[in-house]
């Protein structure tokens, strides 16, 4: 005859509990995210009730609505151009950095090290001589001026995740290649960009979202032209008072695309985030 | 013509020589295999020959044309790797097209030649398929297509068997083979397995730390090894290698083992043999047989207690002491049953190889 | 060794050799204006006298940087930085590794619960600062909310004003968004860890606590060190998640340094001075983050 177990290693008991903490730690990590939705979707009446409503009795999207009517959205257009732009072009000149530092090996373990420290740096200490520069050449609040900084701030990520991409390939396929009758860059484009396309789009997702996130540069940076949804967010913020509505409305609209992207990249995400440390 | 003319090549890694001084002429036709162990340099070489490095001194004529730093894609070379580097998006067809697509090959021109490389190879049902659904087999086929495909004066191999299991091995050699005599085109290439070195070269390139050990017609390294690295590395079982001693013996020469056994050997002349100078006996497996009563020439008999038996089906490995270490012969599976076993041997002398245990060179 | 002179090489250039180079130009120079130019740009600028009163371009020498030791409100700001990074670095780790365990076998639903779980790690850090400024909120927010209900009474309490307050604010911020990031990562060392280990681990009569801190943390170092640094420099230069609660309010109470960077140059307009702050961030920085690659072998 088989003793059971304890009560508590029974397999249907120990799954329960594990079940139990999943549900109550999804729920509270998640509470915060559902509080900012609703409130993006309330009347006013029901954002400044007391005791708080946990549930809007019907969605409405009036909150969005002024948005879009005083302009203020502009700004989601904005960061998409700044974050879209400066990505495409961080890829290209990083994938193709990475491939010289993987393959020939250029600059050593040195420029390696070098590349990737940049991308520890605090954001403050090189905005202000950026700044600085910007005022003297007229850059201040322009779009190519935060492009060229985006994409310069984004490179060391794109070239050390790339390099990991790359590092994966074999080696003979570019060999044969250039026997076949490839020029070097042929081989790039021809046989090391799809190869590692996979990557360069994952890639190029996280960087989009970090500059898409990005908050500091954009409030050194811009003035009135190309303010992000970022810095928009804290312009709702009072004293006293916060325009809870706005805060809420134009942060889901920043939001909505991030976690988009994060349903559509699972396989990528830890690869992405751990800077290519765990390889998914 | 020499197809291929290296002279005094070098090539160094970080300081660590790769190859160092090689001179080799490959004449149009030749099927020529480099073989050597791991880090004889025969990769580099190929490597360098093929472009995909450049050499650190000495040139490399292809069809009399100094090549040193022609690029790999203007050599006129076509090259099938180890691990077949097959474009894996891309379906069979693409893969062997894409040499002549980089070479603005027409396209009708293009479907002919695919579709007589496939042909040739038995591919042409592969053609629409990814790498990814073929089998090893397969997918050496293709990489050979895609070669074959370019009609290039030069056909580089590195290692292309080495992948795959034994039974396709066997298969793929005398694959290539048969299309070396299709072709008829110069080829080169590189195994550190000696048996497909054997089977394919016209002539074997042997070599080790970076030099040529020996070059020749595979028999002719065989039989005749110019040191002792080349009569072991060649053949299997590997040869069995006595420490010895010349002693005269009525008007010739015999081999003393030990105190006990002298073996006599053929009539033979040469410097550098004298009295009770030290020696390594050479001798291969092969060349020593169960005793069957009549004495052939050359042979010499010995009694030993068999300590091993090794079956491998038509054949017996068996192990005996002579001089103090263990030797192995190949016999007949029948001749003999059992370790412990006495019987008697035929030592065939006149392949019997002498080695200077000094130089390591044959004598 | 062969001597140079007994080879003879044909004189020419390999070709392709300067491609490696045309790779990397344009990436490079782009590094070096974030990478070298704010660096020497603020090193120049530091040596100068420029404030919002004056622009002083001469040599001014070490003032600010003699400046640099007396102004406490500084050393202030570091003290924060270092606080918060000291006390909410662990909390991450060892909430991100216990919730890592509870996930590592598998269950059904699993991956469901994990994609969940990692959205607060995507959101835009301002915006996750803003969002708990609206949990948070004294009136409205649903926070005070349940402690009311908790504590049987109605509660006011003022999240970001309160000196008492304000850090426990920013933490379970900085707690809530970041955890997932460590558990995401952690899940992913965990569940590469090779079986076989744990079991002869089990086999050799090795307690839970005993595998774990014998094999299973070793295992995952490596991953786990790469996650602290990359968490570590995050949090030695917060700077939107404050800004958003407090504003390094109340007074000067959650300054950090990245803060205190900015309310020189942007708001007092202490160029000179801030550029001198700028240029020992980044050298600080520059020593720690090196080190801390080469000691791991970031680089392979």
């Amino acid at each position: 005859m088989n003793a059971r177990p304890p009560f508590f290693r029974r397999p249907g008991i120990v799954l329960a509990l594990r079940y139990a903490a999943a549900v109550a730690l999804t729920v509270g990590f998640l509470f915060p995210v559902y509080w900012l939705f609703i409130i993006s979707f309330k009347t006013p009446e029901e954002i400044f009730a007391f005791p708080p409503v946990w549930y809007p009795k019907s969605v409405q999207f009036a909150n969005y609505a002024v948005l879009f009517k005083d302009g203020d959205a502009v700004t989601v257009w904005n960061s998409l151009v700044l974050a879209g732009v400066s990505t495409v072009i961080a890829m290209v000149l990083g994938t193709i950095c990475a491939y010289s530092l993987v393959r020939f090996k250029t600059g050593g373990e040195n420029l390696a090290v070098w590349i990737i420290s940049q991308r520890m740096m605090p954001p403050i200490a090189i905005a202000f001589p950026v700044f600085l520069l910007y005022v003297f050449f007229g850059w201040v609040d322009s779009y190519h001026g935060l492009i060229i900084l985006y994409t310069a701030f984004s490179l060391p990520y794109v070239i050390w995740m790339m390099r990991g991409y790359i590092e994966d390939l074999p080696l003979e396929l570019e060999e044969s290649a250039l026997v076949d009758g490839l020029t070097r860059w042929e081989v790039l484009w021809k046989v090391v960009f799809p190869m590692v396309r996979s990557g360069l789009f994952a890639t190029a997702v996280f960087t989009f979202v970090f500059a898409w996130n990005d908050f500091l540069f954009a409030l050194v940076l811009t003035r009135t032209e190309v303010i992000t949804y970022t810095v928009q967010v804290t312009h709702y913020f009072g004293g006293q008072s916060n325009f809870w509505a706005k805060i809420a409305a134009m942060s889901v609209l920043g939001t909505i695309p991030v976690f988009f992207t994060v349903a559509v990249l699972q396989r990528y995400l830890v690869r992405g985030i751990s800077m290519g440390a765990v390889k998914g | 013509m020499a197809d291929l003319k290296i002279t005094n090549l070098h090539k160094h890694y970080s300081g660590v020589q790769a190859v160092r001084g090689i001179d080799l002429e490959v004449a149009s036709g030749e099927f020529t295999v480099l073989v050597g162990p791991s880090g004889c340099g025969k990769s580099t070489l190929l490597r360098t020959i093929a472009g995909l490095e450049t050499p650190d001194g000495g040139t490399i004529e292809i069809g009399g044309r100094v090549v040193n730093y022609v690029r790999p894609r203007d050599r006129d070379i076509a090259m099938v790797f180890q691990n077949y580097a097959l474009y894996p998006y891309m379906n069979v067809f693409e893969n062997i097209a894409f040499g002549l697509r980089a070479r603005k090959t027409p396209q009708a021109e293009i479907e002919t030649r695919v579709r007589r490389a496939a042909d040739m190879l038995g591919i042409t049902p592969l053609l629409e398929r990814l790498p990814r659904q073929l089998s090893g087999g397969q997918r050496q086929r293709v990489a050979i297509g895609r070669a074959i495909v370019r009609n290039a004066r030069l056909f580089l191999f590195d290692e292309p068997l080495s992948n795959l299991d034994a039974q396709l091995r066997d298969e793929m050699r005398s694959e290539i083979k048969r299309l070396h005599q299709e072709l008829g085109t110069t080829m080169i290439y590189v195994t550190h397995d000696q048996i497909e070195a054997m089977t394919l070269a016209d002539r074997i390139v042997l070599l080790r730390d970076g030099k040529i050990e020996q070059a020749g017609t595979p028999l002719d390294l065989y039989e005749r090894p110019a040191t002792r690295f080349v009569a072991g590395f060649l053949g299997s079982p590997q040869m069995n290698f006595v420490p010895a001693q010349l002693a005269q013996s009525g008007g010739g020469w015999a081999v003393k083992v030990g105190s006990d056994v002298s073996l006599p050997l053929p009539a033979r002349q040469g410097d550098g043999l004298s009295d009770g100078r030290a020696i390594v006996l050479g001798l291969r497996p092969q060349y020593v047989t169960r005793a069957n009563g009549s004495h052939r020439p050359g042979h010499e008999r010995l009694g030993v207690t068999v300590e091993l038996v090794q079956p491998t089906g038509s054949r017996a490995y068996i192990t005996f002491p002579l001089g103090g270490v263990p030797i192995v012969a190949e016999l007949e599976s029948h001749d003999v049953q059992r370790p412990g076993e006495r019987i008697d041997l035929d030592l065939d002398m006149n392949r019997a190889v002498l080695i200077d245990p000094e130089s390591n060179r044959v004598i | 060794m062969v001597g140079a002179d007994d080879i003879t090489t044909p004189a020419g250039v390999a070709p392709d050799r300067l491609f490696k180079y045309w790779l990397i130009v344009p990436a490079i120079f782009l590094l070096l204006l974030v990478g070298l130019f704010p660096l020497i740009y603020s090193l120049i600028v530091s040596f100068q006298n420029i404030t919002m009163m004056e622009v002083d371009t001469s040599f001014a020498g070490f003032v600010n940087y003699a400046q640099l030791f007396k102004d406490a409100r500084l050393w202030e700001a570091l003290l924060h930085t270092g606080l918060i990074t000291i006390i909410a670095l662990p909390l991450e780790l060892v909430l991100g590794l216990l919730m890592a365990q509870l996930f590592l076998e598998r269950m059904p639903g699993r991956q469901i619960f994990v994609s969940l779980l990692v959205l607060p790690t995507v959101i835009a850090p301002i915006v996750a600062g803003a969002t708990w400024r609206l949990m948070f909120d004294h009136r409205y927010g649903p926070i005070n909310q349940i402690i009311g209900w908790l504590a049987g009474e109605p509660t006011t309490l003022l999240w970001n004003v309160n000196p008492n307050l304000v850090y426990p604010a920013i933490f379970i911020c900085e707690v809530w968004q970041w955890t997932p990031f460590m558990f995401l990562i952690l899940l992913a060392a965990l569940s590469n860890v090779d079986k076989s280990l744990t079991e002869a681990a089990e086999i050799d009569g090795a307690g839970y606590w005993r595998t774990f801190f014998k094999i299973v943390l070793p295992s995952i170092w490596p991953v786990m060190a790469i996650a602290i640094l990359i968490r570590g420099l995050d949090l030695a230069r917060i700077f939107d998640v404050i800004w958003a609660l407090t504003r390094g309010g109340p007074g000067t109470m959650t300054e950090t340094i990245s803060i205190y960077t900015y309310v020189q140059g942007f708001q007092q307009f202490e160029t000179s001075y801030t550029a001198a702050i700028a240029f020992l961030v980044i050298a600080m920085l520059t020593i720690i983050v090196v080190w801390a690659i080469r000691r791991m072998g970031l680089a392979k």
